[in-house]
């Protein structure tokens, strides 16, 4: 797959911010304020009802919400749906995992 | 596998294969044929969950998760991948409950039916080479990937109604 760290390029789609309260970040492996991004990649298997569904259900997005992201991933590629600390978007990324699609994360830059 | 998906489609009654019962149950309408089927996909999809790590059959079920750094990658690998695989091993149990028994379907059930068909979905579709231009209806019947091309477009069709039952019931 194709990657790429032009992440500045993307279109800043609404994070998770507004639905998800980042706690306070004690833990060392955070080295900077930076916060950490989760992507979900297009990928031609997983069906598009599927994909909106699991957003919805996994952050608690609008159906609305949840349909322009998923349409983002298979039209651009990949779209941004949540960030937070490391530790926050590792469970998002986990969750992700567990429903089948395919989501990475990187730092924000 | 076989190539009998079809058949298990023509079968069908009118009702659709999934159904809300309101107050959180659900029922799946699946002939015995269909649930001997999918019990079979249930046990083959337990084998490739126990393959060797590189098997290319899991390359979808357990993906990278830091593309940029292999090294932290690794570490989350590490701590994360018997995690994922306990969590499937465990949709899994439910979902070969829900198909020996007749009984209707809580919503964490049907949740974990719509769990383990999408995993099915992702291991036919990454051996069938499933790109974004093709079509797997498409395939010719003396294809030697027909069957399960077949199968694939089933497990879709029976996804996306778990999918809309639970998104509206």
């Amino acid at each position: 797959m194709p990657l790429t760290t032009e992440l500045s390029l993307l279109p800043i789609l609404p994070l998770a911010s507004d639905t998800q309260v980042a706690e306070p970040q004690v833990d060392e492996t955070t080295e900077t304020d930076l916060p950490w991004i989760v992507l979900v990649w297009n990928d031609p298997i997983n069906l598009m009802s599927y994909v909106s569904f699991v957003f919805q259900k996994l952050f608690g997005y609008s159906k609305e919400k949840a349909d322009l992201l998923m349409i983002d991933v298979h039209e651009k590629g990949r779209a941004v749906v949540s960030s937070g600390t490391r530790e926050h978007a590792e469970i998002d990324v986990f969750r992700l995992h567990e429903h089948g699609l395919w989501a990475t994360m990187q730092k924000d830059s | 596998m076989g190539n009998h998906a079809e058949g298990l489609m023509r079968k069908r009654k009118k009702a659709g294969p999934v159904e809300a019962l309101g107050e959180g149950n659900f029922r799946i309408n699946l002939t015995e044929d269909e649930r001997t089927t999918l019990l079979s996909f249930v046990d083959q999809l337990e084998e490739v969950l126990a393959a060797e790590h590189s098997d290319p059959r899991l390359r979808r079920l357990f993906p990278v998760a830091y593309h940029q750094d292999p090294e932290l990658d690794a570490e989350y690998q590490g701590y994360m991948r018997d995690e994922l695989s306990q969590s499937r091993a465990g949709s899994i149990a439910t979902v070969r409950e829900v198909l020996q028994a007749p009984d209707d379907l809580s919503e964490s059930q049907l949740y974990a039916f719509m769990m383990v068909l999408n995993s099915l979905r992702l291991v036919l579709g990454t051996l069938l080479g499933v790109s974004e231009d093709d079509d797997t209806d498409d395939i010719d019947d003396d294809d030697p990937s027909f069957g399960q091309a077949q199968l694939y477009g089933y497990l879709g069709w029976l996804l996306e109604w778990t999918v809309d039952t639970l998104s509206n019931g």
